[in-house]
């Protein structure tokens, strides 16, 4: 099923607007973003490769199983429940900021809190269905929304306002050494792998990650886009004192006889549709991970009843989310998320390399 | 239970649902021209008039009704809100498409004005600027004749859905900022002149450097200005061929510049193309031999060009972007030094035009 690895690789590549990535380079436009775009496609794909060709060898196992398989209870378990933040952090932060830029752009009379509120009831809600249901959705979601996605992409591309001179100006820094914080951003675009620490359950036996080249090309072109072209259109100055520097790139795109002319609009509402879907997958991994702690859990991919422990964990969850959403705001919630950036990276090489040496140690045929 | 739960969820949803967010159209009153004046009071130096359209029933020629209200304030966004207080409608910039910025204050600093529809979420950054001559004031004062709804004649002018002159420089607020900031590349802004009280004559622009109207350019620089800078195509060109006026319809323009150094001087040199279409030559043409008065022509361009590149090079405003160029051909590792090394070159820099007209027909006549 290799095609619940292509939506997850997708769906993380383009959410990466969502977690401040492009701001973050974009501040580091001088200062060696450009090598960092490079060191951040190299290492995404070093860790694709090695997260796929192991996870090779456990079809229908998750993440959690397989520390079980090879860990003593109470290290996998310690692991699960970091993990299980990690996962709940990274959505919850792309939820809140897509909140507080609804408030901003659509609706600057309501409380952040109660569009929050709305958010989370949706995403809540799907992420208490079976692993399967939650992938089905993620499928329809991109197959709906990646086709628009891409049409904003070609506008911006084709707007007769980019200026090549300006993309040259910045290309030209790719002498400057790399910096942690671009690095890290720029290997965000990869990190659809580590969605599948839980979608690997729904591989069925037999099943090969195939065309894997095909993922890190995507992600760089993707991750190129994300860069160089708002420095096309506003320019190498103006455009680092743009928060939402995307946001603002598809409100200079005109539909001059599109159904709406703005294409801002389009734009939010395709990334909301994302940003819901990306928060959906998160939170139902964490739920799951949460789920695996139980000591005689079995991990079911397509339950018929969805249990009670589901809407308890996900209430949880949501509850976290208004408390961050209460204890943070744009700046302080802008500075975590390039810090949380950094922290995923090594935490992501980390968890590779140690179940890449797992799976080693154990034999093919196993 | 499960059904009425859905249910008892759905409804609660429901009653956040609020169009436009929570106040009708109808209660609206929406801005589809604001124009922005300096006063001579220290004390309250912006004048603000913002043009609101007054729905009427039937759209016809010369129905639309506006209503202007103007104040006089410290600051643009206290004005915008002290105006909320003089009307009895939620004021909504959403279909504010024309800023005109009174001639006064872009002669002094527009820097403040232009902050601020940055920061506005609601302003959008494909809204059009221009220059009001003698004051956005009395421009939108004018009433045109044929206008069908309130602001559609400043907004035809302006879109490509309307008239398409050579003589319009047409320049959106995204495209302004980042004029206004990048480093090598100098704003500009079509200046508008009212023609009686019920039209509009839109055929100059102001250059302008990083906070104020440098020069302005009559309507012939206006037109080669946009065939040298953005191969505008549908415009003319103008020469005399033994004694003769020739004025040829351009159907395919290209072009484009190469920058030099040859010794100590750097040289500028356009290589420009077009393909022409005669509309006013000397009679029995058709039989003669073309290229000579193509290569009159061409000479009549050339020449008119560089005078233009001069001039402008004179005023020390850069409206191409040779300074963006020069950067993103001179790498540096300081940002500001391929730029500041660009500053004294600009001045002594020299022109070369090559133009080359070809000759595609004589119109329908010979």
């Amino acid at each position: 099923m290799n095609r619940y690895f292509f939506y997850n690789f997708i769906l993380v590549s383009f959410i990466n607007l969502m977690l401040y990535v492009p701001h973050i380079l974009m501040a580091d436009r001088y200062r060696g973003a450009v090598q960092s775009l490079i060191i951040g496609a190299v290492i995404g794909t070093i860790l694709l490769y090695l997260y796929t060709g192991a996870l090779a060898r456990y079809p229908g196992k998750g993440l959690p199983e397989i520390l079980k398989m090879h860990l003593p209870k109470w290290i996998s378990n310690s692991l699960i429940s970091f993990f299980t933040f990690m996962w709940l952090y990274a959505t919850s932060l792309a939820i809140i900021a897509f909140a507080i830029m609804i408030n901003r752009f659509f609706n600057p009379d309501v409380h952040v809190s109660l569009i929050l509120a709305m958010l989370v009831l949706a995403c809540g809600y799907a992420a208490t269905r079976s692993s399967l249901t939650v992938m089905f959705v993620i499928e329809i979601g991109l197959i709906v929304n990646a086709p628009i996605i891409l049409f904003v992409l070609f506008k911006a591309g084709s707007n007769p306002h980019l200026n090549w001179d300006a993309i040259r100006v910045i290309a030209n820094y790719v002498t400057k050494a790399p910096t942690l914080a671009s690095t890290a951003a720029a290997s965000f675009i990869f990190t659809g792998y580590i969605n599948m620490s839980l979608f690997n359950r729904l591989m069925p036996p037999n099943s090969r990650f195939r065309h894997r080249w095909i993922y890190p090309l995507m992600g760089f072109v993707i991750l190129l886009i994300t860069f160089f072209v708002p420095i096309g259109i506003h320019g190498t100055e103006t455009v680092g004192n743009y928060i939402y520097i995307w946001s603002i790139t598809a409100d200079s795109l005109l539909m001059q006889y599109g159904f709406i002319e703005r294409v801002l609009f389009l734009f939010l509402i395709v990334y909301l549709n994302l940003t819901l879907v990306f928060t959906m997958s998160g939170w139902h991994q964490a739920m799951e991970f949460v789920k695996s702690m139980i000591s005689n859990h079995k991990p079911e991919i397509d339950s018929e009843k969805t249990p009670l422990s589901n809407y308890v964990i996900v209430g949880v969850f949501i509850a976290l989310t208004f408390v961050y959403l209460l204890l943070t705001n744009e700046k302080l919630n802008m500075l975590i998320s390039t810090y949380w950036l950094i922290f995923r990276m090594f935490v992501e090489i980390l968890l590779v390399i140690g179940i890449f040496i797992l799976s080693r140690r154990r034999p093919r045929s196993a | 239970m499960r059904n009425v739960f859905c249910c008892v969820i759905l409804l609660v949803t429901v009653c956040f649902l609020g169009g436009c967010g929570f106040k009708d159209i109808d209660k609206r009153f929406f801005v589809v021209a604001t124009g922005i004046d300096k006063t001579d009071n220290e004390q309250k130096p912006y004048r603000i008039t913002l043009q609101l359209a007054l729905p009427s029933p039937k759209i016809e020629p010369g129905a639309s009704k506006a209503q202007l209200e103007t104040i006089d304030a410290s600051s643009i966004a206290e004005g915008v809100r002290m105006l909320k207080s003089h009307v009895d409608k939620e004021l909504d910039f959403g279909h504010c498409k024309i800023f005109l910025v009174g001639e006064e204050l872009a002669r002094s600093d527009y820097s403040g004005m232009l902050q601020w529809m940055r920061r506005r979420r609601d302003i959008q950054s494909v809204a059009d600027i221009a220059v009001a001559k003698p004051d956005a004031q009395a421009l939108l004062g004018v009433k045109p004749v044929s206008e069908r709804y309130p602001g559609n004649t400043l907004f035809l002018s302006f879109g490509a859905d309307g008239t398409d002159s050579p003589y319009t420089y047409v320049q959106p607020l995204s495209e302004f900022s980042k004029r206004a900031f990048e480093k090598g590349l100098d704003p500009l802004l079509p200046i508008i002149i009212p023609d009686s009280k019920e039209s509009y004559i839109i055929n100059r622009t102001a250059l302008l450097n990083k906070n104020k109207i440098i020069m302005v350019l009559s309507p012939e620089e206006t037109q080669l200005f946009a065939q040298l800078a953005e191969s505008y195509p549908k415009s003319s060109v103008r020469g005399t061929y033994e004694d003769t006026q020739v004025v040829a319809a351009v159907s395919d323009i290209r072009s484009k510049y190469r920058m030099t150094t040859q010794g100590a001087k750097t040289v500028i040199a356009f290589k420009v193309k077009m393909s022409v279409v005669l509309e006013d030559a000397p009679e029995n043409l058709y039989k003669q031999e073309w290229a000579s008065i193509e290569k009159k022509l061409s000479e009549d361009y050339s020449r008119q060009a560089e005078e233009l590149l001069r001039k402008i090079q004179q005023a020390g405003v850069d409206p191409f972007g040779f300074g963006l160029r020069y950067r993103a051909n001179h790498h540096s590792n300081n940002p500001n030094e391929a730029y500041e090394k660009w500053l004294p070159i600009y001045p002594g820099a020299d022109f070369k035009v090559n133009a080359k007209v070809n000759i595609e027909g004589t119109g329908l006549i010979q």
